[in-house]
């Protein structure tokens, strides 16, 4: 009885397995044929024709990683992040070292404000694999978690990553230049700088370069670099406002710099009583509170009366008389700028150069 | 311990003398364990058999459904409108005819003839009923009429199970238990879910659990599963969404789901109990019209801009747990498949309550989530969550099945977490449907074709008769078995009591009428111990949890049997006769 079942059974299987072979075959025809139609909409940014045609190749086989992959791409165009993200996660936990499908939940979830889950599928996204026609999506996936990371104000881990970046760009004046501006926007001008200059030297009339070059210099404080770079700038590109306020201020800096080496002591005093100047009009301008922002209080001297006690000895005579006054002089002047700075507006002008002047000798 | 003095024993050997009856009494105590064992044993490795057959017979099924919904509806995921208006209702015409003509018994959705089968015919379900619930479920739901495929998988592998058990020539109580194992294994292949299966077999179908059923239940529907999945791959029929619950007040929100399952479930339950049995008082000519006019009705609905009512739609239970419709929409979907669903039932077109109940409850879950998630932005359950709780809430709700449609969503979603707001949910849709609807929709649908089925529900409910509940008080002083009997005479100077229980050392009890020591102490055997002078038997005892009827075996042959703690075996808690057990019957009957 159980052989007789058995037999039946082996028969009615191998019978299923026939029909199943049929049944399996046509739908997987349908499926590539919806599919084909669907990667020619996605590719025409139709998005929409797409996912109804994705959805009906999906409807043939359900499970067919590539449908499914580009399905959440037209979704993504779409717009539909939720349902994107859902097909998105299953393909992860199908293939977690795809990088196409790292770098679209990566978006997704910076788009969510997960930065945490972006910042690891980008990362999964960076040392995963990519096809070698597309190891460019590679460096694009580093850009945008460098892009993000700074948007997060993760400037130590975007200056990590473009390091890694820089080291693997070579000389491509493009990368180089956006590497460049990266580092600009991290905080490290040092490498910025280099970016710039490589570029500059094998096309030194890349007015992109030459400008970020003069910006690099001018965060890093050297000024006289700076302006080197950012006159090139205003006389090749007259039009690059951001430049030309730049040079602006370098010169204003180095023409009010009193501390520089190569200057005279008549021009030097002459520069410390403007400077003295300019810190009372600022304090005139900005009331400090009786007792300073630092907790100074009671019987020690305020700003106003030590900049008051000062002033009258802030003269060529007094200067020339007493050389240390200089450097007294210009010490209350940055201990001035730098505590109006803290309370009134952002400084601008002579304030602003002085406060950068202040910035370039602190510690000296 | 004497296993004739051990009522706990003795069920056992009760039980399985009454499996094998009259044929039992042809053999030897020995030949009959033997005989036994076979049997169980043989219907254990036919269960597989039987899963294995019903697993091809689904997988064929979903073949022809697919098959037939590319031939009616096309191959694209968007309808034309001339499809949607014209292929079901053409394939109604087509149905009706078939039904009325070849298949009468393939009507409606085969949970109720199942369990028919297993009550009234002896677990007989003729070969044809597959056949033509085969045919005409494949044209219903490929054709677009808003019924699933579950159900008649289920009676599809409750009638192959028939037909083997019919071949293999079965004892009678083989094959009343034959039906609902082939009925777990049709349904496991169709949901892919084996333990949902098996628990709704037990709580729908058999209504009890019972060691000797639930071994082949769950092989048939394991093997069933494993076929299915060797034809159509082991995915689940949806993408399960991610499931968290970070915030317990959230709970509050699947409560309301719950609510508002239940009281769509008493909607859906009533219209099909209303609408029905007015369609069938309907002249008997328009029964070949029924199925097309609501084909042409759901093609309507389609046209008005919900296409996806049609068939069973677990692609868009899909859609609708991973975003894709608005709450607004999804709650339309809802509406729109509760109505398309009563008109394909109540037009007694072939096909399943299952996919329906799920998709209902899926966009019921993710409307209400939705809408939710609107006025309270920081819930933090995705509208998937609730639409995947949602199908369990129409599942309890609507099906009545509670234990099911835990295991359902914790099966399907395989996520453990998502287990409290189901239970919350699905309670609250359950005793609102049952406040509002008191019997449940497989018991009224079972009532309406004139038959008298067991309602599972009924019978969980039922209250049970304890011996507690018929316990009297001991009156008469209990005697000592290690005292003389005139001691013992003595005791019973003004005890009225005929009867009378010994204790005896260490352990044990027997019983002796005062008339009967009356003549020992005649008999001049005063100064004997009392315990020597009783007959060898014992008296049996219970507990007071022992059911009534446990009891009724006994007090038959004892006038009185102890009552004695489970802790303590000689602590008398009470004694229990047949004429108490009687008086407690009578009472709970008038009750």
């Amino acid at each position: 009885m159980l052989i007789s079942l058995s037999i039946l059974a082996v028969i009615f299987f191998l019978s299923v397995t026939g029909l199943s072979r049929v049944y399996h075959d046509q739908r997987a025809s349908l499926g590539n044929r919806w599919f084909s139609r669907g990667v020619a909409d996605l590719n025409a940014k139709h998005y929409g024709t797409a996912v109804t045609e994705f959805r009906a190749a999906l409807l043939y086989s359900r499970d067919e990683y590539f449908y499914q992959l580009n399905l959440a791409e037209a979704l993504i165009g779409l717009g539909h992040t939720g349902e994107a993200l859902a097909y998105l996660l299953n393909l992860w936990d199908r293939e977690p070292d795809n990088g196409l499908v790292n770098l679209e939940l990566a978006r997704i979830m910076a788009q969510r404000g997960q930065i945490d889950q972006a910042v690891r599928y980008y990362h999964d996204a960076v040392y995963a694999a990519w096809p070698p026609e597309q190891e460019g999506k590679r460096r694009n996936a580093r850009l945008e978690l460098i892009e993000l990371l700074l948007q997060a104000k993760r400037h130590g881990d975007a200056q990590a990553e473009l390091m890694a970046l820089a080291a693997n760009a070579g000389d491509e004046p493009s990368l180089q230049e956006t590497i460049g501006d990266l580092f600009l926007r991290a905080g490290d001008y040092e490498r910025a700088l280099g970016a710039y200059q490589t570029i500059l030297k094998t096309d030194d009339r890349n007015a992109m370069a030459t400008a970020g070059a003069g910006n690099a210099a001018f965060q890093l404080g050297r000024y006289p670099l700076a302006k080197e770079y950012l006159e090139r700038v205003a006389s090749e590109n007259p039009n690059d406002q951001e430049s030309a306020q730049q040079l602006q201020m370098t010169e204003m800096v180095l023409h009010m710099d009193p501390l520089r080496p190569e200057i005279s002591t008549a021009d030097r005093n002459k520069r410390v009583i403007d400077a003295f100047t300019a810190a009372g009009q600022r304090l005139n301008a900005c009331p400090l509170p009786s007792h300073d922002t630092f907790g100074t209080t009671g019987s020690a001297p305020t700003l106003i009366d030590e900049w008051s006690n000062l002033k009258p000895q802030i003269t060529e005579v007094g200067l020339r008389r007493n050389p240390d006054l200089a450097k007294n002089a210009m010490d209350l002047v940055f201990r001035i700028e730098r505590q109006t700075s803290s309370i009134c507006s952002a400084p601008t002008g002579a304030d602003l150069a002085l406060s950068l002047i202040a910035k370039l000798h602190e510690g000296s | 311990m004497d296993v004739e003095s051990n009522p706990e024993t003795e069920v056992v050997t009760e039980n399985g003398r009454a499996h094998y009856g009259a044929w039992i009494q042809q053999h030897s105590p020995g030949a009959l364990w033997r005989s036994a064992f076979r049997e169980d044993r043989f219907f254990l490795i036919l269960s597989v058999f039987i899963g294995v057959f019903a697993g091809l017979a689904v997988v064929c099924f979903r073949f022809a459904i697919d098959w037939s919904r590319l031939y009616f509806l096309g191959t694209g995921a968007v309808l034309t409108p001339m499809r949607m208006l014209l292929a079901p209702t053409l394939a109604g015409l087509v149905i009706a005819a078939l039904v009325i003509h070849f298949f009468p018994t393939a009507r409606g959705s085969g949970v109720n003839q199942t369990k028919a089968a297993l009550y009234i015919f002896n677990g007989d379900i003729p070969f044809r009923t597959a056949v033509g619930k085969f045919i005409t479920a494949a044209l219903a739901i490929g054709s677009g009429h808003s019924l699933g495929p579950e159900d008649p998988s289920l009676q599809i592998g409750a009638c192959l199970a028939s037909l083997l058990g019919r071949k293999m020539r079965l004892s009678r109580d083989r094959m009343r238990l034959i039906a609902p194992v082939g009925a777990a294994a049709g349904l496991a292949a169709a949901f892919n879910a084996p333990i949902s299966a098996v628990l709704f077999v037990i709580e729908e179908v058999i209504g009890r659990w019972s060691a000797g059923i639930l071994g082949s239940v769950v092989l048939s529907a394991i093997s069933s599963v494993v076929v299915m999945r060797w034809f159509l791959g082991s995915e689940s029929m949806f993408r399960i969404p991610a499931v968290e619950l970070k915030n317990p007040t959230e709970l509050i929100a699947y409560a309301v789901l719950g609510v508002v399952g239940g009281l769509a479930s008493v909607v859906f339950a009533s219209g099909i109990t209303t609408l029905r049995p007015k369609c069938k008082a309907l002249p008997k000519w328009t029964q070949y019209l029924q199925p097309a006019i609501a084909g042409l009705l759901i093609g309507v609905i389609a046209m008005l801009g919900a296409p996806q009512v049609m068939g069973a739609g677990y692609e868009y239970i899909d859609q609708a747990m991973h975003g894709q419709f608005t709450w607004e929409f999804l709650a339309i979907l809802a509406g729109a498949k509760i109505l398309a669903t009563m008109l394909s039932f109540v037009s007694e077109t072939p096909g399943g309550m299952f996919a329906p109940t799920l998709f209902i409850g899926a966009m019921l879950g993710g409307a209400v989530g939705g809408a939710q998630h609107l006025f309270f932005p920081h819930l933090t359950g995705s509208v998937g969550t609730y639409s995947l709780v949602g199908m369990g809430v129409l599942f309890a709700g609507f099906l009545r099945a509670p234990m099911t449609s835990v295991f359902m969503v914790l099966e399907v979603s395989g996520n453990y977490s998502i287990i409290v707001p189901v239970i919350i949910a699905n309670t609250f849709a359950y005793v609102i449907s049952r406040a509002l609807l008191p019997i449940p929709i497989f018991d009224l649908l079972t009532r309406q074709d004139g038959l008298d089925l067991p309602s599972m529900e009924e019978q969980r409910e039922e209250d049970i008769l304890r011996v507690e509940d018929a316990m009297q008080p001991v009156e008469s002083p209990v005697l000592d078995g290690e005292k003389t009997l005139d001691q013992a005479m003595a005791e019973l100077d003004h005890t009225k009591d005929e009867d009378l229980l010994v204790r005896l050392s260490p352990s044990g009890w027997k019983s002796i009428t005062k008339e009967d020591l009356g003549k020992l102490a005649a008999e001049g055997k005063g100064a004997t111990k009392l315990a020597s002078l009783l007959p060898v038997q014992q008296v049996p005892y219970l507990h007071p949890d022992h059911s009534l009827e446990t009891a009724l075996r006994y007090v038959d042959r004892w006038p009185i049997v102890p009552v004695v703690s489970r802790a303590d075996f000689r602590k008398l808690e009470g004694v229990i006769s047949q004429r108490g057990v009687l008086e407690r019957y009578r009472e709970f009957g008038e009750t």
